[in-house]
């Protein structure tokens, strides 16, 4: 899927992705590919992103919402 | 004419200041880019926010208060203003707007409270002088806003909002149109306007000189698709981004006249050094006249002595 992160300050993390795990309001998830759309409220946490080349990367946030749009696109905004 | 001595000592001294005033000017400059580099990375974010937030309030009808427009009772007026001097007319052209505006809206404030918070130290000091009271004053920011910093100016304005201590909230700050032109400016943030937010972000990118290419490119595109599942529910996610919203605002703001407080100092020191250079040059051609004028004395002096002797 094709994710960005983006804080205030700079722009976390863009481009493709296999798995994103986040704390959101209602408890913790974890997308893949092709979810459905959906909207929701990020608590505070680490946010884990696997890109294609099965790195991993770890982002800590205070609070932030998840946009899963049509087409896998998912964008983050975390502060 | 002033002793040769005394002349030298004065060149030196402007020289002096104006390695000062260029040293000022340098610093100032990288401090505006840096500023500028900031403000503009969080373009990518607030676009991305108004996006949702177009998408949500498609679903939800109901908007939060912070969005409601309400009978207005009590203004709360934010100047922000510097924490230091040395900036020029940066402070003084944000006041005078201030001053012109209170004057043009005399009738209308003359029913309503009128409270004040003060950004910068500058700022504070300006009401106090005023005799205005000031509820809270938020300085020492330091050169460049972060995050961290604004919220709690961002949180105090949404308390107060939602306990209904102001109806209305209204920024007096500095617009960054270029290196080196800025130009102080009238907002209102509260209540939430859709279309003031993303004025504000639009204007972050200078109308000229680096980074103005940024300019252009925003746009809101809304999904227009119902199936949208959202969690906990419309309401809070709405509410949530509301408060995100605002605080994108006054942290954009709060960056602009940042990056405009160093622009205005850069220009001001640039016309003190430009100023010691005119002024040491005069100098020296001063101190050279008078320095031929007692050499031509002197030899006066000897070749009268001479001729006194022959």
């Amino acid at each position: 899927m094709k994710l960005a992160v983006y804080s205030l300050k700079k722009v976390l993390f863009e481009g493709e992705a296999k798995l994103l795990n986040c704390k959101t309001a209602v408890g913790e998830i974890t997308l893949l590919d092709n979810h459905e759309t959906f909207i929701g409220v990020l608590k505070s946490g680490v946010v884990k992103i696997v890109d294609t080349a099965d790195r991993e990367h770890f982002f800590e946030i205070n609070s932030g919402f998840l946009e899963v749009q049509p087409k896998n696109q998912v964008r983050c905004l975390v502060n | 004419m002033e002793s040769v001595q005394n002349l030298k000592k004065r060149i030196k001294s402007i020289g002096n200041i104006k390695k000062i005033t260029k040293a000022m000017e340098l610093v100032a400059a990288t401090k505006m880019r840096r500023s500028q580099e900031i403000a503009l990375a969080s373009r990518p974010y607030a676009l991305t926010a108004l996006n949702l937030l177009a998408n949500v309030s498609q679903l939800e009808t109901k908007l939060p208060d912070l969005f409601n427009q309400r009978k207005i009772k009590k203004v709360l007026f934010v100047l922000v203003a510097s924490d230091k001097g040395l900036a020029g007319a940066f402070n003084s052209s944000l006041f005078k707007k201030f001053e012109k505006y209170i004057a043009e809206n005399k009738k209308q404030y003359e029913t309503e409270g009128k409270l004040f918070l003060a950004v910068g130290e500058k700022s504070f000091q300006y009401l106090n002088r005023k005799k205005f009271s000031v509820l809270q004053r938020f300085a020492q920011v330091g050169d460049f806003t972060a995050t961290e910093q604004v919220a709690p100016l961002a949180d105090f304005i949404v308390k107060g909002y939602l306990a209904k201590d102001f109806d209305r909230v209204v920024i007096f700050s500095t617009h960054f149109k270029s290196a080196l032109k800025q130009e102080a400016m009238v907002r209102r943030v509260l209540p939430i306007n859709f279309e003031h937010i993303k004025e504000t972000i639009q204007e972050i990118v200078p109308k000229t000189g680096k980074f103005s290419e940024l300019a252009g490119g925003l746009q809101v595109t809304g999904y227009r698709l119902q199936e949208y599942l959202i969690e906990p529910s419309p309401a809070v996610v709405l509410e949530d981004l509301a408060r995100h919203l605002l605080f994108m605002q006054v942290y954009h703001v709060i960056l602009e006249a940042n990056a405009s407080e160093h622009a205005a100092r850069r220009l001001a020191m640039k016309t003190a050094s430009d100023n010691a250079s005119d002024l040491s040059e005069k100098l020296n051609l001063q101190y050279n006249k008078s320095r031929q004028a007692g050499i031509t004395n002197q030899i006066i002096e000897i070749s009268a002595g001479a001729e006194a002797l022959s």
